[in-house]
């Protein structure tokens, strides 16, 4: 059994590996993305018989709350800035600067919108696996991509970061609390 | 483009699907999976909760029944572990097997076991280490590695339960094995051989840093599994008639293991692991805990071997059962009793019939083994 499970969680690791970092990366920054996915795969080996065989939303679901338990907000916030920049510094090729542009407005998006984006266009989830990942049900997660594709497009469109294109919002759907990845386990297995 | 396509063409690349770093991925899955699988076993809240320091409960190895004592006492307050160097097989005296006195020996633990008193406190709090055992894949010795393992259950509906975890650091397991280690420079760092696996880790000779973990209970109100999940309510609520608490138990029993249902498991197997898990772990009566012992006194297959030493070097008697393994090995799992308290002192799993993915193991090898160091109720948690 050992030789199974060795053998099916190396592959999970080298399947689902670099995504987790990504996703990890694009939330909290470099300096704490490998403790994260260290401390998530960790945890992945500990409860191989709860991970679903698509494992990668169960992944992220783990790291989302590894990183919100375990890394201050406040140390979060500046390796996320310096990421963020990092996105959009450095490439000046024309071809590029549309590219540019979006990044930038991604950049400049609320947390919680930039979450719900990038986990559809950039870790291939599902519109109804991204909503596991951040435990809210499929068609309030339908809602906060069309509202945050929305605001992406305004933002695109040259409001400045902070304006009311960007900023607070109203009138979203009621979410549960932040869920535990057992929770999503359970309605996994 | 529509704007879901733009924003996919334009990931940054290094957040692409890059290869990752060898070296960081030699890490990373040894880190992982150095740390022994509570999953395999689930003696405690059964949808382990995630992140909680469950894990030093199981061996890597193999489906061990764990065994902890509690009764709100230290059984033998020491440090987390001892610092003993070598710690396989600490007796000194051969274990001496015996075949007929298994019911005598649980009925003197269970008698003691009913006498102890209850306390009380906000939280059950458990504290143990675990050991394996792994074969260096260079130098031809072994090493043990050591997780020290917290939990604290809350006696409260809709707490948290609490987890700390530290792994103590991997040593050569036997005097022997440290002087090959010490042949092979003496490796801060040693790549071992996973079990019937062609992929290595690495284990280190250094503690490493405690992770403290949390989360609210299964439904905000199963704190362990017990056949299945049970409420602090319902463990307090356990019979504490042997007859009784079997029966109560078996409902829980569909003929498999408790790890897999496609895995079929003998009832008397079954119970012990359940009832030893009972014993060892969880908050129940004094009273309860001497039914469970008497259950497993009532159990044909259950055998007793004395003079068997712990991880801490403690000595006490073992109630066995044999697991049969793949490749017509066979193991035996102890659940270790000190006969004169009426405590478990912890268990360990050792060879029988070498066999099945470690057939380098010899007859009589412990192969992983996990020892008890507090059990009881206190008010205080990590924060």
């Amino acid at each position: 059994m050992v030789t199974d499970d060795a053998h099916r969680f190396t592959g999970m690791y080298d399947e689902c590996r670099q995504r987790v970092w990504a996703y990890v990366v694009s939330r909290a920054g470099r300096q704490v993305a490998d403790e994260v996915v260290s401390e998530t795969f960790a945890i992945a080996w500990r409860r191989l018989d709860d991970v679903p065989e698509h494992a990668l939303p169960w992944l992220l679901g783990v790291a989302r709350n590894v990183l919100r338990d375990s890394v201050r907000a406040e140390a979060r916030r500046e390796a996320l800035a310096a990421e963020l920049r990092c996105w959009t510094e450095g490439d000046v090729a024309d071809e590029v600067t549309e590219r540019m542009g979006l990044l930038r407005a991604l950049a400049a998006l609320p947390e919680d919108d930039r979450e719900i984006l990038v986990l559809v266009a950039w870790h291939g989830l599902s519109p109804k696996e991204a909503a596991r990942v951040v435990g809210c049900s499929s068609a309030a997660y339908r809602v906060r991509l069309h509202r945050a594709r929305k605001r992406l497009k305004q933002a695109m469109a040259g409001s400045p970061p902070g304006a009311p294109a960007v900023g607070p919002r109203r009138g979203e759907p009621a979410q549960p609390s932040l869920p535990h990845v057992r929770n999503l386990s359970e309605e996994w297995s | 483009m529509n704007l879901m396509d733009e924003l996919r063409a334009a990931r940054p690349a290094h957040l692409g699907d890059r290869p990752v770093d060898p070296r960081t991925r030699d890490a990373e899955l040894a880190r992982a999976m150095a740390r022994p699988r509570p999953a395999r076993r689930r003696r405690a809240a059964v949808k382990p909760v995630w992140g909680l320091g469950l894990a030093g409960a199981a061996a890597a190895a193999t489906a061990v029944v764990v065994v902890v004592s509690g009764n709100g006492t230290v059984p033998t307050p020491r440090g987390p572990d001892g610092g003993r160097p070598v710690a396989v097989s600490p007796s000194t005296a051969p274990p001496t097997r015996l075949r007929l006195s298994a019911r005598d020996v649980l009925l003197a633990a269970a008698e003691k076991a009913d006498r102890r008193s209850e306390d009380s406190g906000d939280y059950w709090h458990t504290a143990s280490v675990t050991r394996a055992v792994f074969e260096a894949a260079r130098g031809g010795y072994r090493v043990m590695t050591h997780e020290r393992s917290e939990m604290w259950t809350p006696a409260a509906v809709g707490g948290e339960q609490w987890g700390r975890d530290q792994s103590l650091g991997a040593r050569p397991a036997t005097e022997e094995d440290r002087e090959a280690w010490e042949r092979a420079g003496s490796p801060g760092r040693i790549e071992v051989t996973v079990p019937g696996k062609r992929l290595r880790m690495t284990l280190t000779t250094s503690p490493g840093k405690a992770r403290t973990s949390h989360s609210p209970l299964v439904d905000g109100d199963k704190v362990f599994w017990l056949g299945r999940n049970v409420t602090m309510k319902d463990l307090l609520g356990l019979p504490d008639d042997p007859g009784e608490l079997k029966r109560w138990l078996l409902r829980s029993y569909d003929g498999h293991d408790t790890e897999s249902s496609s895995v079929p498991m003998g009832s008397d197997a079954w119970l012990f692991r359940v009832g030893a898990g009972l014993i060892t772990d969880m908050p129940v009566t004094p009273r309860v805990r001497g039914a469970a012992f008497r259950m497993l006194a009532g159990l044909k297959t259950v055998k007793v071997i004395e003079n068997v030493g712990d991880g801490e070097g403690r000595q006490g008697t073992a109630v066995a059962v044999e697991e049969h393994v793949k490749g017509s090995g066979v193991l035996e799992h102890r659940l270790i009793l000190d006969e004169a308290t009426g405590q478990a002192l912890g268990d360990q799993s050792v060879v029988v019939r070498p066999g099945g993915r470690r057939p380098g193991f010899e007859p009589g090898t412990v192969i992983s083994s996990t020892a008890l160091l507090e059990a009881g109720w206190t008010d205080a948690k990590p924060s």
